[in-house]
């Protein structure tokens, strides 16, 4: 069963739903901008997106009154959005291992080794 | 007055049509544009992209008559009504997406297949009759507005179902069209080749067809009714015609940008895996308020919540390539319209749809302004935006692959056209959004969507405030769409450098 949004929390629910969103895709794009330049400013930056991201994960939670199996939902988008960037961000190396310019590749080995 | 009199003031029949030849022979001579410079297949494939830009316009002129009805709810009230004028608006918007996507898969089919359209006849054959069944349907529309609810107005007047009004002979005649237009596909790449791209079409085309027809049976329950309805509605849009796009994409890019296929025929198979696996049970958001079992309320929370998942990895993706490719473009028109179509689906689609989509929040906004405001950007930025950069593509090659890329002459069109649409619409976006939230307010929780509440929204100043301001941006977006049509008319004209050659990275 749900319980819907109070009026009091009307603007707060769609607020934090798109900042969800926004930071999530903030997150990912400076998480991205932080591989292809080991800047530990990106770093902070993209982290900063996730803290907001979780709040914001935090907030849509209060407001919306999930309960229960609901919960799972919040959940998801606090882990999912942490791990989508880095997944793809792998995908991306593996897909293109093969490119003939590949600083960030070199880059990633370099890591590794 | 008798009948030489008469003459003198009726044009005969054929002074007219005479008139109409030498005029479309002038226009010809004006726009200057050789059809030698393209394969059959481009030559049908800009006959489809004709009609989707007459569309288009039709589109926004009933947008704008629409929009000015919510002002003056008098105007041409009794000869062109509201719900008549909405109903072309959308139709028009949907059929030229529709034509945007058939022509650009004609486009790439005969460079993507290495050979000739297979049952290329079939096909020119079937470009007029959808053609001239959609001049019909609207037509029919715009003079039978009104009329007792019979099956014979289902057959031919209006089925009734919203955004698929079309009557059931046009429904039978649109998949005659479809299927001779994936016989066109399969048997050319049969006899070509096939590669992901085309395997991917393929399947999607199997796809679009079958679920069109979801839309095309009559049931008396409403709710078993809207539950088909939906299968078009959301499963075209959210999955089929997206697939559509990436198909479309993936191609584009490796021509755009001298993409390597193998790294985008991956991707594709990656998008269609994100979009099916979140797009296919995102569908539950429909079902939330039409009488279907409870679960849906958390099957469609729970994946609209991954449906912005494959916008975060187009963002991580665009970074990936900034920065190990230096890629460089032949078309820079076409290049700026996806990137507004990367902004405008994230925001259009992502955003717009994840603040209202949650049950808890969409008890109150569904079917308000909101889902107005939502449907405006997310159907301009995923789906328009991609029709217009193929009509770049494809107008470059019609004028003989001519320099497209810094310093085209005349570039400020494209750019104006570019920034005028874009901030119409968005305009109207943020115009519909206030006007969405003080309806779900007022109407739905103050109220309690009584009828009542729905006109105390109405009569609210910042309900109408907003429909004042979404006037002004429909101008707005029309005077870019002015625009575009004249700059895709005459941009290239006197260019006499050719593009460059396209690096593969």
């Amino acid at each position: 069963m749900i319980e819907p949004v109070a009026l009091k929390d009307f603007f707060i629910t769609f607020f934090s739903s798109a900042l969800i969103i926004l930071a999530g895709a903030a997150y990912a794009l400076l998480f991205a901008w932080s591989k292809v330049n080991a800047h530990i400013g990106i770093k902070i930056a993209a982290l900063a997106s996730y803290a907001v991201l979780i709040a914001s994960v935090l907030e849509l939670t209060r407001a919306a009154q999930f309960q229960g199996y609901w919960l799972i939902i919040s959940v998801a988008m606090g882990v999912g959005y942490f791990f989508a960037p880095i997944g793809i961000w792998h995908l991306c190396v593996k897909t293109h291992e093969q490119s003939v310019d590949t600083p960030i590749k070199t880059k990633i080995q370099e890591d590794e080794q | 007055m008798n009948t030489t009199q008469l003459d003198d003031v009726i044009p005969k029949p054929a002074s007219v049509l005479d008139k109409a030849r030498r005029l479309l022979n002038d226009f010809k001579v004006w726009v200057n544009l050789d059809s030698g410079n393209l394969t059959a297949g481009q030559q049908l494939a800009v006959k489809y992209f004709t009609v989707a830009m007459i569309l288009f316009v039709a589109q926004i002129l009933f947008g704008l008559l629409s929009a000015l009805q919510f002002i003056y709810p008098d105007f041409l009230y009794g000869i062109l009504d509201f719900n008549v004028n909405r109903m072309v608006h959308i139709n028009a918007m949907i059929v030229w997406m529709l034509y945007g996507f058939i022509g650009s898969i004609y486009w790439l089919i005969e460079d993507e297949s290495g050979t000739d359209i297979v049952g290329l006849k079939w096909a020119n054959i079937a470009f007029w009759v959808l053609t001239g069944a959609v001049t019909l349907v609207v037509l029919v529309y715009l003079f039978i507005q009104i009329g007792p609810g019979k099956d014979s107005s289902l057959w031919f007047i209006n089925e009734g179902r919203e955004y698929i009004e079309a009557p059931r002979w046009a429904d039978l005649g649109i998949t005659a069209v479809m299927l001779v237009f994936s016989y066109n596909v399969v048997a050319t790449f049969s006899k070509g080749k096939w590669s992901g791209i085309a395997g991917v079409l393929t399947l999607d085309l199997i796809a679009l067809i079958g679920l069109y027809l979801a839309g095309m049976f009559y049931m008396t329950n409403i709710t078993h009714d809207q539950y088909w309805w939906w299968w078009v509605i959301h499963l075209w849009v959210e999955a089929t015609w997206e697939v559509l796009v990436g198909v479309i994409m993936a191609w584009s890019l490796i021509k755009l940008l001298g993409a390597r296929r193998k790294i985008v025929q991956t991707w594709l198979y990656i998008e269609v895996a994100l979009m099916f696996g979140s797009g296919i049970l995102g569908l539950g958001h429909h079902y939330f308020w039409i009488g279907m079992p409870e679960y849906w309320l958390s099957v469609g929370g729970f994946f609209s919540a991954l449906e912005p998942i494959p916008l975060v990895a187009m963002v991580v993706h665009a970074i990936y390539d900034s920065g190990v490719h230096a890629f460089k473009t032949v078309n820079h028109p076409a290049l700026a319209w996806v990137i507004a179509h990367a902004f405008g689906n994230f925001f259009g689609a992502g955003v717009w749809g994840f603040m209202h989509t949650l049950p808890q929040i969409n008890l109150y906004t569904h079917g308000t302004q909101w889902s107005a405001s939502h449907g405006h950007l997310s159907f301009f930025g995923a789906y328009a935006t991609i029709n217009i950069a193929f009509f770049y593509l494809a107008i470059q090659h019609w004028r003989g692959n001519v320099w497209m890329a810094a310093g085209t002459r005349h570039a400020w069109r494209w750019k104006w056209a570019l920034g005028l649409l874009n901030a119409g619409v968005v305009g109207m976006t943020v115009a519909l959004l206030i006007a969405g939230y003080e309806q779900s307010f007022i109407e739905r929780a103050v109220e309690g969507s009584t009828w009542a509440g729905y006109f105390a929204a109405q009569n609210q100043p910042s309900f109408q405030h907003a429909m004042n301001w979404r006037m002004i941006f429909g101008l707005v977006t029309a005077a870019g769409l002015g625009l575009l049509v004249w700059d895709l008319l005459t941009i290239g004209k006197y260019e006499e450098r050719k593009a460059e050659k396209i690096v593969v990275h």
